[in-house]
């Protein structure tokens, strides 16, 4: 309590922490795996499909100016932390993967939604896009935990870019498909997944826009009245994190809504693309 | 939420409409802008917000406007753009919720008010002077005047002071006019705003920008142009405060790129009674819950006991009523 106390007087919001990084293992690609600390408050609240806002600059620059949004792909409790799985693509994305173990981070969260998993669901279905796998990977650990049934399909350029299986716990069916063939089915991940929509009581995708648009033809197909329902994972461009400067929305059927609190996830069949 | 109060002495207090009966008393001189704050209420939960000095509502347009396509947002070197669009639920909507729930609150509310016609700004203002739960309204005038081609309000003096007096005649609630840099006269807006009834003038607004996308040779804003805030602004928006505070007798609120005490004294000095901090709440929501104290205690360590004592400290004209004064250097000594 103290130390909450000391962290609203030095920063002026409880929602923000500083923390370390802990360490960095290459994982995928280029892509690493990030690990911070983070308080025990925030890690025991958090909920998969959750995102924090991170800093991706050095203290007292202001460039570049805005946070980046990363979903968590993992949560620890021993020692209290999170990890981020970062693809450096631009500036931030970048910076951040440049980050070395001691180095001090501001963090912003946990923000948004989360997955949900639905009480009598008992087969999930995961679709992961490239660096889209972080949250599905956490969802992945709190479903197995319960004893529910994952089949997890991810798709990616080439076999480096691919999640390694040994990072996926216990009994999960893992199927893979690149786009060179290098490994698993030669083409698009949804060109497969379709394979598993009977089977699954619920399905959840993360990954980029152009994964939605083709998952749109496979549930068209796949599905019967809409059933299994899809809840996907939406990447915006972000400046507030709390619904404030709506410069993140997403088109749904109920009007443009903001991604960062009433997101990221959504009912695939309410997203307009 | 815990409230951590102020730790030095100095009286922090300002009035931001001293001519007003209706008053409008901040009990600092640190507000949120329009735009960055939502209605309060998305803030509640992250910062103390009963602590700020004001906030200011996200602008309110008389229908109910779904807002730009995406993308609305895109960084620029230590700023960025933005074209939201002005997506709000309309001034009907508007107050069916907000009013209220502001009423149970000690932080006074503004509200920010947008149209595309002078009829629809006092509409708004009638409908607002009638509401419970509102401290002041903010006029921002960085819109199109469809009857006059769409040019902007905020950059003619005159279409600027007739949204005004049309606001000033409807509503005894404090009116702040909030100037947009476009002008080609700032000083000029200002003074007429001020002879038309304001009881204070904010600035400034975002300046219009744009970004390209060099790989689809295509505009990276949906609406091609957008809002310039943030850091890069800070030194423009310094200046226009520093000039149009010594052309009006009227309180100033600045704004521009605020990220840290040092930067809201510079407005302080230039001759703002208060600021709003916008782009920077994004960047560090906590920031200006942090300000109040820091100036607190930056006010003790250099011996002011109340705030007041240092707004336009290093404006030479500083209320002067003479806009040539500055206007000469500025031609001059660039
Ligand atoms: C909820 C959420 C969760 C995320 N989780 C992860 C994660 O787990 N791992 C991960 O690696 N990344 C994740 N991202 C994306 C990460 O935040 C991006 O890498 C980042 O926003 C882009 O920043 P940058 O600094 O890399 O690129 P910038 O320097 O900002 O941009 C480089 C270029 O890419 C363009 N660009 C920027 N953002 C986007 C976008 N969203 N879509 C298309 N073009 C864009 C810019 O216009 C620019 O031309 C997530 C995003 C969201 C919204
Ligand atoms: C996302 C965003 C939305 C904004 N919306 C409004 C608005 O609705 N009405 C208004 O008067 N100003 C609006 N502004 C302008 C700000 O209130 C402020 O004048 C400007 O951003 C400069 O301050 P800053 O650099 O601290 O952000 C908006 C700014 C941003 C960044
Ligand atoms: S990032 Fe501001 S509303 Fe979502």
């Amino acid at each position: 309590m103290r130390r909450q106390l000391a962290q609203v007087e030095t920063t002026g919001t409880s929602r923000e922490f500083e923390s370390q990084v802990l360490a960095v293992d290459h994982t995928m690609g280029d892509a690493i795996l990030l690990t911070v600390s983070a308080p025990t408050t925030v890690v025991q609240r958090l909920n998969s499909g959750q995102f924090f806002n991170v800093s991706c600059r050095f203290p007292g620059s202001f460039d570049p100016l805005l946070r980046r949004p990363y979903s968590v792909y993992r949560a620890h409790q021993q020692p209290s932390s999170l990890t981020f799985l970062v693809r450096p693509f631009g500036r931030g994305s970048a910076w951040l993967a440049g980050r070395t173990p001691g180095e001090r981070l501001e963090i912003l969260g946990p923000l948004g939604n989360s997955f949900v998993i639905p009480p009598r669901a008992q087969r999930l279905l995961m679709l992961a896009g490239g660096v889209g796998v972080a949250p599905l990977v956490m969802l992945s650990d709190v479903a197995v935990a319960r004893g529910l049934d994952v089949v997890f399909v991810m798709g990616a350029a080439d076999a480096a870019g691919l999640l390694p299986a040994s990072e996926l716990r216990g009994p999960v069916e893992y199927v893979v498909a690149t786009d060179d063939g290098s490994r698993g089915h030669h083409g698009l991940a949804t060109e497969i997944v379709g394979d598993y929509v009977h089977w699954a009581d619920q399905i959840y995708a993360c990954g980029p826009e152009p994964m939605y648009r083709t998952l749109r033809t496979v549930a068209d197909t796949h599905r019967i009245n809409k059933k299994p329902g899809v809840q996907i994972s939406v990447e915006r461009g972000m400046a507030c994190g709390f619904g404030a400067c709506l410069g993140c929305v997403v088109e749904t059927r109920r009007g443009m809504i903001a991604s960062c609190v009433d997101g990221p996830v959504f009912d695939f069949d309410e997203v307009v693309f | 939420m815990t409230a951590v109060t102020s730790h030095g002495t100095a009286d922090l207090a300002v009035d931001l409409a001293p001519h007003n009966p209706r008053e409008l008393l901040l009990r600092n001189p640190f507000m949120a802008a329009s735009g960055c704050f939502g209605y309060g209420e998305e803030y509640a939960g992250v910062i103390d917000i009963q602590r700020l000095g004001a906030f200011v509502s996200k602008g309110i347009t008389p229908e109910r406007r779904a807002g730009n396509a995406m993308p609305r947002i895109v960084e620029t070197p230590a700023g960025m753009l933005n074209a939201i669009g002005l997506q709000n639920p309309g001034i009907h909507g508007f107050v069916k919720k907000y009013p209220t729930l502001w009423d149970s609150w000690a932080v006074p509310a503004i509200v920010n008010i947008s149209a595309e016609a002078v009829d629809d700004y006092a509409m708004m203002a009638a409908m607002l002077d009638e509401q419970p739960g509102i401290a002041a309204i903010e006029i921002n005038v960085s819109c199109p005047n469809i009857s006059r081609g769409g040019y902007c309000f905020g950059w003619d003096a005159e279409m600027s002071a007739e949204v005004t007096r049309a606001v000033r005649g409807v509503t005894t609630l404090p009116i702040i006019v909030k100037l947009s840099p476009g002008a080609s006269d700032i000083v000029s807006v200002a003074i007429a705003v001020e002879a038309a009834g304001a009881d204070a003038i904010s600035l400034i607004n975002t300046l219009v920008g744009m970004a390209i996308d060099v790989r689809r040779r295509r505009p990276l804003l949906a609406n091609e142009t957008g809002g310039v805030s943030g850091p890069a602004i800070k030194p423009i928006a310094v200046r226009m405060v520093y000039q149009v505070a010594s052309a009006v007798r009227i309180p100033v609120v600045g704004m521009g790129g605020i990220m840290s005490l040092n930067d809201a004294l510079e407005f302080f000095l230039a001759g703002a009674s208060a600021v709003q901090i916008g782009t920077g709440i994004f960047v560090d929501p906590g920031l200006p819950i942090r300000l109040i104290d820091e100036l607190s205690q930056w006010l003790d360590e250099e011996g002011f006991s109340s705030f007041n004592q240092i707004v336009g400290l290093a404006n030479v004209g500083f209320r002067s009523g003479d806009p040539h004064l500055f206007r000469f250097r500025e031609a001059s000594g660039l």
